[in-house]
């Protein structure tokens, strides 16, 4: 039955090659024909699929990214970031919504993220896979890891709870410090003419990053936006740099 | 067309202006290797222009031109409601102000911490205000003595009105270090 | 039981933690040859045989039930924001043994003249990613989703009291990945801790392959020739960032005091915290006399010493210890290098100022939000 369904042109017209893959050149085009698979090489050293060495945690961040999006996706449809709202809807998400886990998928989740991304990085260390021709991707990665450390923040202050209000107050209060571009900052005295700041309360940093001057309505939305929409656009885009880099670069680090 | 031209000249001769192109540039219907190289900077220096002058507006986005804030000035009742010697808590929660009034008089602390923003607590028995953020501590008076807090709590301008009422406006604030405490209007002599 | 806990609290004052780690640190990570020879003498590296790693853990999971059984230590293992870190703890041993382990088991191949597993010869040892490759992802992904799942259910994720902005949490700790930033912000001002000193992080983490550019010894574990480059990582790592996430969860309690782990968080614990900075300790300690009022005259020592441990201590340093580095870098290089270094350490030193003689800012400009 399902060898004969393999033999229809539905089949085929989406599975390029047909039937099971047993020879090696039509294993070989399983992944060349696959958009999904050929962010793989087709063939790898054999110590790149022990887990031994590689741990899986570059793998195991990605998939880990993929659920945090879907389940952030689903979490949208009940969430509400105003100030009003969001707590309740927090509330609701665990007592009214069926099968109210998905809040909790999404925290562990990013938990669970930041552990494999720092422990990824780890293994990349020790194994010296930072060493030339890798260097650049070595900086993507320490960039994905800032990105991964800021989603994780921002999404911090959604549930407005003490926790999150808090850890946001602290955090935007470095901005508040900044050198030259914070109004408590060392230099940003120096940026005025006569009696008149540049950098003050209302035209620092922080006023960037919590759109007021006190933590408030602009400061949820702004962190929302941030959370669900900008830092995901940018970590995509230097994930996808950083998974081209792998191939370019060689693939999988080997012993020279 | 044009800078193909000059430039297979240039290749040509190397080190030396060709003449040709000289002469057309003269007639006006050819542009010569300097006048292209001062057009193409032109249009580079209209190029970084014009993106930065998007990205200054971009940046001028996040910053609205009004703010919907709560009211910074408020009316605290009249200077006998407050009790010699203590720290009074009655507007800490709606407006984020300590009160104190000593033997000379009343003067309002801000309840944000000087080191991250967080709300220190008063501790009455050990007469400080202590951050649970960082762990600094201010005296009654708003000067920090332990913790990182770099620098004492600010205090915020406070007037009678006509009718006898504290006035505390937020708006105006005193710092310690710059010597703004003296100013009269940081202080209410009662 | 309570002496054991007693112990534990006992050495859980931050002076005695943060010096028993930095002395046994670097005989376990010798960052180079006289820290080898020692590590080899007193035979530290059996903490990286498979028997050690049993052991090891084991004792940790002892530690960890019996700990539970305490109140006060219980409340922090089990608040559920904490229990990335327990899990932490146990895989940042795991895999720092298995990354060791495998590190001294192809040290001792080489020597031996064997080859090591990662050898291979391309094109042959080739294997192909359609099956090999993917079924092996496969399977992580599947145990990873149920490992999630079943996380998801068992723990609710926490949500406290509605946001109050006039209200602070006692203690209020920051999202347990960037407790050691807080922990930094208690010696920093925060133009350091919170803007300069991230920023730096994440510039030397970049700078490493350019700094480390040899190519031998990429593509697989290894310690012998990466002493130094391993050694260091491993401090910025282990110590300066991952006990200070243990150190801001287990120790820091109440009014941002220290606490021992069985220890109870009691808000009213006094301590003497009061703070000097360095200018007062020259003119009002040592001199007698008061503060001058100019600013210049009240900081020049300060600013004397921080000029002085940044502007002399790198060319000392190029001839005395780190010639070969010197040699290897160039000069430019060499003074990136050392720079960061420098700066690194600034923080165990600021640590160790502040426990011992409550020293607060070696430079203090309140007036122009400069301190250090």
């Amino acid at each position: 039955m399902l060898e004969k369904f393999r033999e229809t042109q539905f089949y085929k017209s989406i599975f390029r090659g047909g039937g099971v893959p047993k020879s090696r050149r039509q294993r070989m085009m399983v992944v060349l024909n696959s958009v999904f698979l050929h962010l793989h090489p087709v063939r790898l050293p054999k110590h790149a699929v022990k887990l031994k060495f590689t741990w899986c945690m570059g793998g195991l961040s990605f998939f880990i990214f993929l659920i945090l999006t879907i389940s952030g996706i689903l979490l949208m449809f009940y969430y509400r970031p105003t100030i009003e709202y969001a707590y309740t809807d927090i509330i609701d998400l665990a007592e009214q919504v069926p099968f109210g886990i998905m809040r909790e998928i999404h925290r562990w989740g990013a938990h669970a993220m930041v552990i494999t991304v720092w422990l990824h990085m780890f293994r990349v260390f020790m194994t010296g896979s930072y060493k030339p021709p890798r260097e650049f991707n070595w900086a993507v990665g320490v960039i994905l890891l800032l990105l991964t450390l800021l989603l994780s923040f921002t999404g911090y202050l959604l549930p407005w709870d003490q926790l999150a209000i808090w850890a946001i107050t602290v955090g935007s209060n470095m901005a508040r410090a900044a050198p030259f571009v914070g109004h408590e900052g060392p230099g940003a005295a120096l940026l005025a003419i006569g009696d008149i700041n540049f950098v003050t309360m209302g035209s620092d940093m922080r006023f960037a990053l919590i759109g007021g001057r006190f933590m408030g309505e602009g400061a949820l939305l702004r962190f929302y936006v941030l959370h669900c929409i900008g830092l995901p656009f940018i970590i995509m885009i230097f994930m996808a740099v950083h998974f081209w880099r792998i191939r370019k670069d060689g693939g999988i680090s080997t012993p020279v | 067309m044009a800078e193909i031209i000059s430039k297979k000249s240039a290749t040509k001769e190397p080190g030396r202006r060709p003449p040709a192109a000289l002469d057309k540039a003269d007639t006006g219907d050819q542009i010569s290797r300097r006048s292209f190289f001062s057009w193409l900077s032109i249009g580079w220096f209209a190029f970084i222009a014009a993106t930065g002058g998007f990205f200054t507006m971009m940046l001028r986005f996040f910053f609205p031109n009004v703010l919907f804030e709560p009211v910074q000035t408020f009316r605290a009742g009249f200077p006998d409601d407050y009790t010699i010697g203590e720290v009074d808590l009655r507007w800490k929660n709606k407006y984020g102000v300590w009160i104190v009034r000593n033997n000379e008089g009343i003067y309002v602390l801000s309840t944000t911490c000087t080191h991250l923003g967080c709300t220190p607590n008063w501790l009455n028995s050990e007469q400080k205000f202590k951050c649970p953020c960082h762990g600094s501590g201010f005296f009654k008076t708003g000067i920090n003595f332990e913790g990182p807090a770099p620098r004492p709590l600010e205090r915020f301008k406070i007037t009678l009105a006509d009718n006898g009422q504290i006035i505390v406006d937020k708006t105006i604030k005193f710092q310690q270090e710059k010597g703004q405490w003296n100013d009269p209007e940081a202080f209410l002599n009662v | 039981m309570e002496s054991f806990k007693h112990f534990i609290d006992t050495i859980s004052n931050p002076t005695i933690l943060f010096t028993s780690t930095l002395i046994i640190f670097f005989f376990i990570f010798p960052i180079n040859d006289w820290f080898d020879k020692w590590n080899r003498r007193l035979k530290l590296y059996v903490l990286w045989s498979s028997k050690s790693m049993v052991i090891a853990s084991i004792l940790m999971a002892a530690f960890f039930v019996i700990g539970i059984s305490d109140p006060d230590f219980r409340s922090i293992v089990l608040k559920p924001d904490n229990v990335p870190i327990s899990g932490l703890i146990f895989l940042v041993y795991f895999f720092t043994w298995l990354s060791m382990h495998q590190a001294y088991e192809n040290d001792a191949k080489l020597e031996r003249g064997e080859p090591i597993d990662e050898q291979y010869d391309a094109p042959n040892d080739k294997v192909l990613v359609w099956p090999d490759l993917v079924y092996v992802e496969f399977i992580a992904l599947i145990l990873c989703s149920a490992f999630l799942m079943i996380w998801s259910i068992g723990l609710p994720a926490p949500i406290e009291e509605p946001a109050n902005p006039a209200e602070s949490p006692n203690p209020a700790k920051a999202p347990w990945y960037f407790l050691g930033l807080q922990e930094m912000l208690v010696y920093f001002d925060p133009w350091m801790a919170g803007v300069v000193l991230p920023t730096l992080i994440i510039v030397g983490l970049i700078a490493i392959p350019y700094m480390d550019n040899e190519p031998a010894g990429s593509g697989y574990y290894s310690f012998k020739n990466r002493k130094m480059s391993i050694a260091l990582f491993m401090f910025g790592w282990l110590v300066l960032w991952d006990m200070l996430i243990i150190v801001g969860t287990f120790l820091r309690g109440p009014n941002w005091n220290f606490f021992g782990p069985f220890e109870y968080w009691d808000i009213h614990k006094l301590e003497a915290l009061t703070n000097i900075n360095f200018s007062e300790y020259i003119y009002i300690k040592w001199m007698n006399t008061g503060l001058p009022k100019s600013i210049i005259f009240r900081e020049i020592w300060g600013i004397i010493v921080v000029l002085g441990y940044f502007l002399i201590l790198p060319p000392l340093l190029a001839k005395t210890m780190c010639k070969k580095l010197f040699a290897r870098l160039g000069s430019f290089k060499y003074s990136f290098f050392i720079m960061l270094i420098l700066i690194a350490i600034t923080l165990p030193i600021k640590m160790y100022l502040r426990w011992m003689f409550n020293l607060k800012y070696i430079i203090a400009i309140p007036e122009y939000f400069f301190n250090f």
